[in-house]
Order: structure tokens, then C-alpha cells, then sequence
């Protein structure tokens, strides 16, 4: 059974199944409860910026459900400490530009704690983030900066499409022995569409064809999958089958995924919404001419934001973001 | 009465042409030889006459529409009213070719042409273009590319490889390409230097409609082999042609093809039905022999286009380059012969017309054959035609005053209409 939910409501289910099914997992964050939740108070508590944890704390109560100061770095150390000694924490970084004042925890000790004591000690942690543009939050709260974290080895990042994998990426996240770092696109975190029912995980690692064509592979991730699907329709109309390839793990990559498909079309375009320098859609064309270069019928193409930072206006914002319409027509352009 | 008109095939890789205009309205006049509509097939227009006079009665097919050669695009009727079953005159007219789902063996290179250098930086070519070639050990260096640039893309290997499976063995395993056209009693074609059979698009249209004609691109020439000797002699290219044809066909030569037509018909009476030679020669004059020189370096140098522009002069007359529409059709018509020959080939084809020069002077009067010379008033390049149809016993000789070196080009109807009376009298 199934039925129809936004990606939000499908990462607050996802987050119930897990705090129900292992003790162990508590959810700390700033304003993760916000609000008052005190015995007999009536206000209704927040749940985080977005709303995602919200009617958490009621069913859990405040020894699960940890509203924390507003300091990252405090946040993730405490979630890292947490994790090395036994729980299973999820941390909310409420946006994931707020890595730079966070980066720490992350990169020098839930990345290399388990390498550096020989295996001998595990970092169950998961960190939840919102990412990307779409919203209108401007610069400093609009980045997609997973291309930080999934470059980093021990860190695992992945990002889902839709909410039937945000539910079953976040269980397989919060139930993985090693940090992961998910990510909840602001693009499509009110995206509704069919979940199932119940518990169940989506495995990290393994990318999903959306769509299959032949003619082109379109590989997106998050927020930009919509944008492919959308795109595949256009050149559909014009007689161009395209496979549509979701990422959905970021760190690590399903390279044979990703080459399986540029096998069968020759052409791939790559579609990010990140800026082009050092990301995820350079590290797919370096992956495409490296292990895939007898394949190529056409050169690899990154459809990406412009290097620039996110505007805040919703008219820049919408040119800044990448589109079906640019996609369709570099792959028009690919002859 | 009504005569039917349908969209033309104009060369051997024609399948379908776009029709652009009407240049008649519907119920209007037309006279014969009047600009009735304009068609677009390979990138490149033409302009088609009406070729009978009567009024436009009917159009079948719109402007923008694409449609197979041989489709009914309209009638011409003798009235511009009375009884016409429109229905009825398509049921017995609409004739369309079936086109190909897969590209046909040559069709590619010609309107790629004009994009691809023969060398001068490397060729673009895509990764798995490379591979597939490797793997089905065809040489990279002569296949077109239809990509973005002229970049050679894995479908044009498969088709290369296609059309190199349909090449015509003329045995010590060299393959040619032949293509071939309609049915009847065939004839061969044999182009001038540098240029494939498409520079005989027009008369291999009209020969088709009675004739099998088969058109012989020589060594080094499309997609015909290319070894690597340092002379190509012209006996090579008649050896090769009778090697292709069973039995006695007409055959027509075109300059350095006029040269192999003469071959052949000494060495091969039996295989020689009839002959047409244009703009044939026997010495080759300085200036040709500077012209071919220029042709090879600049073929080498640059692309396809420069070399057909640089051309033009040559082949032409000067009645025909003061029109710029027809000078820049011809280019590209040019350019997309002449893209069809590699550059070290045609340093061997040159050697091998340096050194057939005068050899057959004295052997003229020993061709049996019945035998048309086209020749042209305003030829440069060869420009002693005349006197090889005197040095032919059963020679006629059809002059065109006001035309250049290029006249099945530039006067391509009119050498058509007089190849097929001449073909159909022998």
C-alpha cells in the first residue's frame, strides 16, 4: 500500500519508523522542537525550519528530541560524541551552507574516528540538511555544497529525488554504521508522490534508472532528476529517447550505473544544481572519459549554475537554476 | 489530359526533397521551361522547370513538405477547368520511392562534405567512432562525419562499414563503389578528375528512367579503395570499370573519365556498346596539368569548399559565374564532389593523366564504337574536344558554345536530353 505524500511528510515518517524500531536513534538540531511542548502547554511546536520534525517531540519526548543552541559546531561534536559512544543520533544542520561553521566534527572526527582506532569504534550518524536553490533564501542559505562532503572519504552523502527514496534512502542513512550525510533538496522537499507504506530502506549506493530511452543518458540527482524527467518529455516530443539516470548516492557513486547507461547511448549529459567547479557533474565527466571513453558518441555535458552565488531574487533564481529547457537543448546540441 | 508532376530524384543518394515553393499558382499558366517550384534535398535547392506548358490544374503536395522522390506533387492540365478526377490522377501517378530507414552507402558523405578537411589539425572524431572502427578495421581517415563540425560519430562508421560491404570487388581485392540507379539497359559513368559520380546527378536522373546506370567511383574516389601506388594509370580505371560490367553498356566519360571511356573502348571493344566523351582529350595541356597541380595542393590544404571555389574559374564559364544563385549552388555541388577525394589520391590520378598523355593519339581511329563528344566553347582546360571527334570514325560531336569545362554541369539538361537520343539510338 501507498499513498500520496510530500518529500517532507516522507522523511517525518521516515524518522518515526526509525525512533520507533531502535531506541537508540534520537534527533538533535536547532529548533528541531522549537516550541512549546512543555507538560500542558497547547503551543504547537515547530519541528525544525521547515516543519519536517514536527509532532516528533510528542511522540517521543524531549530525551529523544533535542532542540540545541544555535552553534553547529556544538550540534555536530555533540552528535559525533554521540554516535562514538553508542546511540544513533540524527543531527538537523539546518542548512547545509552552515558546514562552514560545523566542518569539524565532520571531517576530522565522524570521517576518520573509525579509520584512526583500527575499526574499533563506529559513528552511526546521520546528518540531515537542507541544500540547494528554489526557495528564495538567498545566498548564504541556498548553496549545494554535498560536493563537500561526498568528497570527503569516510563521509558517506546521499540525496534523494522524491519522497518514496527520501523515506527509504533516510532509514538505510540512519541505520548505516558510518556518518551519512543526507540531503533534502529544497527543490523538491514539497514535491508530493506516492509512499509506500511502512519500513523499509532504499539501498546507499545504488543509483535508479527514472526512465529508460536509449538515445541520450540524462544523469541528475535531486532536485535536478525533475528537471531531467522534464526535459526527457521535450525531446521526447521530438523523437529523442533519453535515459534518465538518479544518482541518489552521491559518495559513494554507482559508477557501473552511470557507465552501463553511457554504454548503451554514447552521449551522457550530466545536470547539477550546484556551481561547476570541483562537483559532483565533473566528477561524473571525469568518471565518463576515465572508464567510459570508448563509449563516447558524443563529448559529456555539465548542465550546472553558473559559478556564482544563488541569488536572491526569485526572476535570477530561476535563470541561475538549471532547466529543462537548457537541458533539452544541449542535447540538441550534441547532434 | 494532364501530366503529372512528382518530386524529382536528382542524384543517387536522393531519397526524398523538401518541396520549398510554388513559383505557379494554382490555375495559373505555366509554360515549358518556366520555374515552376523549388525543391531542397542534401542542403542543397534546385529549381525545377515545368516541362510541359498547360496550367497548374492541381497541387498535391504544399510548400514545407517533405516527401519521397517519385511522390505526385501536382498535374498540369491543358484547361484550367473541365473534368479532372484529382483522386483518380494520384491513384495513377503517385509513385513514392520507399525511403530508407538506414542511411544509404553514400548518402552521408556528400552533404558532410564541405565540413571535413582533408587534413590540416586532426579530425574529430568520437571515441566510440574510434573504437567501432577499430573494430571493424575500417580506415577512420575516410569516413565522413555528420556530427557537430563534421566530427565522425559511431552511426557514420556502421554506415561506412555498411557501404564498404557493398563495395563492387575488380579483383587483387579492391572494391569500388558503384552506385546504381534505375533498370533497364545499363549504362556507366566515369567522372572527371577529382569529382565522384555525383557530378553526373543530373544526367544520371534522366538516364534512370530507362537505363541501369551504374556509376564508377575510380580508385581513391567515395568510398572505392585507395592503394596506395605512387601512379593511379588511367588503364587502371578502365581495367577496373569493364571488371564491374558484364556485358556491352554505353558508356559515358566525363574529361580524365572521358580518358578511361577511350581505354576501355580500345582494350575492351566488346564491352562497349556506345561511347560519350566530354570534353575528352588526349594531350594534356599545360594548363590542365597546372590546374590538377593547383587542385592536389590546395585539396591538401584546405577545405573542400576553398578547393571547389578556387575551382569554379576553371570549369566554368563566364556567362554562368555572373549568376550568383547558380555560382553558389555550384559550389556546393562542387564542393561536395570534390570533398569526395583524398588528397594523396588525387597526386596519384594527376601522375597517372601526366602520364597517359598522347599515348593514344594514334589509336583514336581504331574506336568502333558509335561514339557522342561533347565539347565547349568556353573550355579551358580541354579545349581540343573537337579534334578527337574528328579522330573517330563514327563521331558525332554536339558543341555548347557558351559553356565551360563542367558541361554536364552547367549545361546538364541539355547534355542529358542529347545523351539519352543518343543512348536510345544505339
Amino acid at each position: 500500500m501507498s499513498r500520496k505524500l510530500s518529500t517532507g511528510r516522507a522523511i517525518n515518517e521516515a524518522l518515526r519508523i526509525a525512533m520507533e524500531t531502535d531506541p537508540d536513534v534520537i534527533l538533535l538540531g536547532e529548533d528541531v522542537v522549537g516550541g512549546g511542548t512543555l507538560e500542558g502547554d497547547d503551543l504547537e511546536e515547530m519541528g525544525g525550519v521547515v516543519g519536517t520534525t514536527k509532532g516528533l517531540v510528542k511522540q517521543f519526548g524531549r530525551d529523544r528530541v533535542l532542540d540545541t543552541p544555535i552553534s553547529e559546531m556544538g550540534l555536530l561534536g555533540t552528535a559525533v560524541g554521540a554516535a562514538a559512544t553508542g546511540l544513533r543520533p540524527v543531527a538537523e544542520l539546518m542548512f547545509m551552507d552552515f558546514l562552514g561553521v560545523s566542518l569539524d566534527p565532520l571531517l576530522n572526527q565522524a570521517a576518520k574516528l573509525r579509520y584512526m582506532f583500527g575499526g574499533k569504534v563506529r559513528i552511526p550518524l546521520t546528518v540531515r540538511t537542507l541544500c540547494g536553490a528554489g526557495m528564495q533564501a538567498a545566498a548564504q542559505h541556498s548553496q549545494s555544497l554535498y560536493w563537500i562532503t561526498a568528497g570527503i572519504p569516510g563521509l558517506k552523502t546521499v540525496i534523494p529525488s522524491n519522497p518514496a527514496d527520501a523515506k527509504g534512502l533516510l532509514l538505510a542513512a540512519i541505520r548505516d554504521d558510518n556518518p551519512v550525510v543526507f540531503c533534502e533538496p529544497k527543490l523538491v522537499l514539497n514535491q508530493v508522490g506516492e509512499v509506500p507504506e511502512g519500513d523499509y530502506e532504499v539501498p546507499i549506493g545504488v543509483a535508479n534508472l527514472a526512465r529508460e530511452g536509449g538515445d541520450v543518458s540524462l544523469v541528475g540527482f535531486g532536485g535536478t532528476v525533475p528537471i531531467a524527467l522534464r526535459a526527457a518529455d521535450l525531446l521526447a516530443a521530438e523523437g529523442i529517447q533519453a535515459d534518465v539516470l538518479d544518482l541518489r548516492s552521491l559518495a559513494p557513486l554507482d559508477e557501473e550505473a552511470i557507465l552501463t547507461t553511457l554504454e548503451k547511448t554514447g552521449s551522457l549529459v550530466v545536470v547539477d544544481e550546484s556551481t561547476p567547479r570541483c562537483g559532483i557533474a565533473s566528477d561524473v565527466a571525469a568518471l565518463c572519459v576515465d572508464r567510459g571513453f570508448d563509449f563516447l558518441n558524443t563529448p559529456v555535458r555539465r548542465v550546472t549554475a553558473p559559478h556564482a552565488p544563488v541569488p536572491f531574487s526569485a526572476v535570477l533564481e530561476k535563470a541561475y537554476l538549471p532547466s529543462a529547457e537548457r537541458v533539452a537543448a544541449t542535447v540538441r546540441e550534441l547532434g | 489530359m494532364a501530366i503529372p508532376i512528382s518530386m524529382p530524384k536528382l542524384g543517387m543518394t536522393m531519397e526524398e526533397g523538401t518541396l520549398l515553393q510554388w513559383e505557379v499558382d494554382v490555375g495559373a499558366p505555366v509554360e515549358k521551361g518556366q520555374l515552376l517550384y523549388v525543391i531542397e534535398s542534401e542542403k542543397t535547392e534546385a529549381e525545377i522547370e515545368a516541362p510541359a506548358s498547360g496550367f497548374l490544374r492541381h497541387v498535391y503536395v504544399d510548400a514545407g513538405e517533405i516527401v519521397p522522390c517519385g511522390t505526385l506533387l501536382a498535374a498540369i492540365a491543358d484547361a484550367p477547368d473541365g473534368d479532372f478526377d484529382a483522386d483518380a490522377f494520384r491513384q495513377e501517378h503517385d509513385r513514392p520511392a520507399e525511403v530508407e530507414s538506414t542511411p544509404v552507402p553514400s548518402a552521408p558523405a556528400s552533404p558532410a562534405a564541405p565540413s571535413q578537411p582533408h587534413v590540416g589539425g586532426r579530425r574529430a572524431v568520437a571515441p566510440a567512432a574510434r573504437k567501432l572502427a577499430r573494430e571493424l578495421d575500417v580506415d577512420l581517415e575516410r569516413i565522413p562525419g555528420t556530427g557537430p563540425g563534421g566530427r565522425v560519430t559511431r552511426e557514420d562508421v556502421g554506415a561506412y562499414a555498411d557501404a564498404r560491404a557493398a563495395l563492387v570487388g575488380v579483383g587483387d581485392g579492391i572494391g569500388l563503389e558503384v552506385p546504381r540507379l534505375g533498370a533497364g539497359d545499363p549504362v556507366l559513368l566515369l567522372p572527371g578528375f577529382g569529382t565522384d559520380v555525383s557530378s553526373f546527378a543530373v544526367q544520371t536522373a534522366g538516364l534512370a528512367e530507362r537505363h541501369l546506370v551504374l556509376g564508377v567511383n575510380p580508385q581513391g574516389v567515395g568510398l572505392s579503395d585507395d592503394p596506395e601506388l605512387e601512379v593511379h594509370p588511367v588503364s587502371r580505371t578502365a581495367a577496373d570499370a569493364a571488371a564491374v560490367i558484364d556485358g556491352p553498356v554505353h558508356v559515358v566519360g566525363a574529361s580524365l573519365g572521358a580518358a578511361a571511356a577511350i581505354e576501355l573502348a580500345l582494350e575492351h571493344p566488346d564491352r562497349v556498346r556506345s561511347l560519350t566523351l566530354i570534353t575528352p582529350f588526349v594531350h594534356v595541356g599545360a594548363r590542365l596539368r597546372a590546374v590538377t597541380d593547383a587542385w592536389t595542393r590546395i585539396a591538401s590544404e584546405a577545405s573542400a569548399e576553398t578547393l571547389a571555389r578556387a575551382l569554379l574559374p576553371w570549369l566554368f564559364s563566364p556567362d554562368w559565374l555572373a549568376d550568383e544563385t547558380a555560382r553558389e549552388r555550384g559550389v556546393r555541388g562542387l564542393a561536395a564532389s570534390v570533398g569526395r577525394v583524398r588528397a594523396p589520391a588525387l597526386a596519384r590520378i594527376a601522375a597517372g593523366l601526366r602520364a597517359w598523355s598522347g599515348t593514344r593519339a594514334e589509336d583514336l581511329s581504331r574506336i568502333g564504337a558509335p561514339t557522342l563528344v561533347v565539347v565547349a566553347g568556353a573550355d579551358l582546360l580541354t579545349p581540343n574536344g573537337a579534334a578527337v571527334a574528328t579522330a573517330i570514325p563514327q563521331a558525332e560531336c554536339l558543341e555548347i558554345r557558351a559553356a565551360g569545362h563542367a558541361v554536364a554541369v552547367e549545361a546538364a539538361d541539355v547534355v542529358t536530353e542529347r545523351l539519352v537520343s543518343h543512348l536510345a539510338a544505339h
